[in-house]
């Protein structure tokens, strides 16, 4: 089975100072989880290898570079999940972990559980022997923060919805016919303390099933939530939508039904894969048979062939 | 047809002495909740207090009477959903409230999120001036029983878990046809702190769309989350079945697909309701047109005039 994986570094008006970091965090990412799918891994150790380069990646929200909410601390949330069982992790509310999305697959396989969220998080990942980062805050997201907090509340909430979107997450297929997704955030700027956006919610923030396929999501968290987002991209790949079909019709659907942009990375389990969103932008990239294509702006698909 | 409301109060297996107790509670909580459909109130009204009465009942695993987590603790989960503007709000692993369903309604009604959760969703309680109860006024005699029996190491709490009816919810279309859902819930027993099950997630724990209908869950959490249940069921429901048709694909499909077991109340925007489950309880109870239906084992469907008190 050919081998195929496709991140994104989160939908919103990305400004042109991040553009070339983000093009460029995405295409890293993409050809660490392509790595691992052709040197057999599977689609999971794919999109934890893809999402953790992003997570580390201090030019996106998720592990290093998060945003931070009302009271200046950051709080992560985090899934993956295993199309082939439909096995599940998530954290919500975790604090001081560089990378979530490695506690959240540490969730799907150490517990009984789906989701831990905020202190019990935590002692979880004590428990397994997570390191503890406190490095997480970067100077930028600072003063960002910091000159957000002297608007008045008005102009914050505009800022919020415009700026505030840069979710991570990557989906996969490898060779065995798996797919899973991956999805990890830092929220929104100066969200209420404990908020818990789509990312680590089933079905919201990410799906992944090997009777259809895999979607991750970004965007504005609350929108994605009431029209389960994911979820309902692979309903209609499930009624016989190509992946490009269901991202459009589901996206376009959470635009009329709530006034909600985003984007979506898709694939489906034959390998058809497309990056969606309704956002000024979404940084994404692909590779499907060692070629790579990648994009910021709508429409835009750059192609880099093997060398 | 309309209104109507469904309400549930858990699946599972229990003792018979205790599976009356529980029928009783959903009963009062169905004829509460059909008391405010019938005044003209809302269907977020209707599912909020019943969920509520059965939060304040600790025959029910939510609110008073949850079971407790590994440390012996109370974290509560719960979710409310309106149909007619698909806003939501919900909170996970709160303490120390006593209607952890008003605490959900409120996340909805004043904030910009969806979900808020432990510390973040007390200090919000805190803010809206909800008062904190005493964690020992939530926890029964029997929660503290059965969590002692489950420290031992051969205990089973998955199986276990089943020996008290699990999460409570309501679902209810009022006469102006908006519908709504709700489900609360303490959890899974011996849980791990800080575990959150499909209650508090949209889509899992509850779905709710004027243009569909609505769905409250209960059951094996991790299994109910791995197939996101509730949206399951809607979505049968879009390809044309009926409640009770899209509940029984959606139940089958998680006991093969996820080896879960569970039930639902299902109401689409006609009236047209349904309690299934494919454990060997529900307790579940509808009031519709006057009657107040209710039943425990498959095939039960007890017919009484609403009104009636016992």
């Amino acid at each position: 089975m050919k081998t195929v994986i496709v991140v994104h570094g989160g939908a919103w008006a990305i400004p042109d100072e991040l553009a070339e970091a983000s093009v460029a965090g995405v295409k890293n990412a993409v050809r660490a989880g392509d790595t691992v799918l052709k040197n057999g891994g599977s689609a999971l150790d794919a999109v934890e290898k893809a999402v953790r380069s992003l997570e580390d990646d201090p030019t996106f929200d998720a592990g290093h570079g998060a945003v931070l909410n009302i009271d200046g601390e950051v709080e992560l949330d985090s899934i993956i999940m295993d199309g082939e069982t439909l096995a599940a992790g998530a954290v919500a509310c975790v604090r001081n972990i560089a990378n979530p999305v490695s506690l959240a697959r540490a969730v799907m396989e150490k517990t009984d559980h789906v989701m831990l969220t905020d202190r019990g998080a935590s002692m979880f990942a004590e428990r397994i022997g997570t390191p503890v980062a406190h490095d997480l805050v970067t100077e930028p997201e600072r003063k960002e923060w910091e000159h957000c907090k002297s608007y008045h509340a008005g102009v914050k909430m505009l800022f919020n919805t415009q700026w505030g979107h840069d979710t991570v997450g990557a989906v996969a297929l490898d060779s065995f016919g798996n797919v899973a997704c991956a999805t990890s955030t830092g929220g929104i700027r100066n969200k209420m303390v404990g908020r818990v956006g789509d990312s680590p919610i089933i079905g919201s923030g990410g799906y992944a099933d090997n009777r259809s396929g895999a979607v991750s999501c970004t965007g504005h968290g609350e929108s994605i939530l009431k029209v389960t987002l994911a979820r309902l991209i692979l309903f209609h790949m499930e009624q016989g939508d190509s992946s490009t079909a269901a991202a459009a019709a589901s996206l376009q659907y959470m635009c009329e039904r709530v006034k909600g942009c985003g984007g979506a990375v898709v694939l489906s389990s034959s390998g058809d894969w497309a990056a969606s969103f309704t956002t000024p932008r979404m940084a994404w990239a692909s590779i499907k048979e060692d070629v790579l294509h990648y994009g910021l702006n709508p429409k835009e698909e750059f192609t880099e062939m093997p060398k | 047809m309309l209104p109507v409301v469904v309400v549930h109060g858990g699946a599972g297996h229990i003792p018979k002495e205790r599976a009356e107790l529980s029928t009783i509670g959903v009963k009062e909580a169905a004829r509460t909740g059909y008391a405010i459909l019938q005044k003209g109130g809302s269907a977020m009204d209707a599912v909020v207090e019943a969920v509520t009465s059965m939060e304040n009942n600790p025959r029910f695993n939510a609110g008073r009477g949850s079971v407790l987590n590994m440390k012996g603790e109370i974290e509560m989960d719960a979710i409310v959903m309106d149909g007619k503007s698909l806003a939501s709000g919900a909170v996970s692993a709160v303490r120390s409230v006593a209607n952890p369903v008003q605490l959900a309604r409120l996340v909805m009604e004043k904030t910009n999120h969806l979900c808020l959760t432990a510390e973040g969703a007390s200090k919000f309680a805190r803010s809206m001036g909800v008062p904190e109860v005493p964690e020992e006024s939530l926890i029964t005699d029997y929660a503290k029983m059965r969590w002692k029996k489950n420290l031992d190491p051969d205990a089973n709490p998955v199986e276990c878990q089943m020996g008290k009816m699990g999460t409570v919810g309501a679902v209810a279309v009022d006469i102006d046809g908006n519908i709504a859902c709700a489900t609360s819930t303490g959890g899974m027993i011996n849980k791990m702190e800080g575990r959150v099950g499909d209650t508090p997630c949209v889509g899992c724990g509850g779905y709710a769309d004027n243009k569909i209908g609505a769905v409250s869950p209960t059951g094996h959490g991790e299994a109910i989350m791995k197939v996101t249940l509730s949206r399951l069921v809607l979505f049968h429901m879009e390809q044309g079945k009926t409640p009770e048709e899209a509940s029984d694909l959606a139940l089958a499909y998680m006991k093969e697909r996820v080896e879960g077991l569970g039930g639902v109340v299902v109401v689409d925007p006609k009236g047209t309701w349904a309690a299934r489950f494919s454990s060997l309880q529900m307790s579940w109870a509808a009031a519709q047109q006057g009657e107040l239906h209710f039943g425990l084992y498959h095939g039960e469907d007890f017919v009484e005039p609403v009104q009636e008190h016992t």
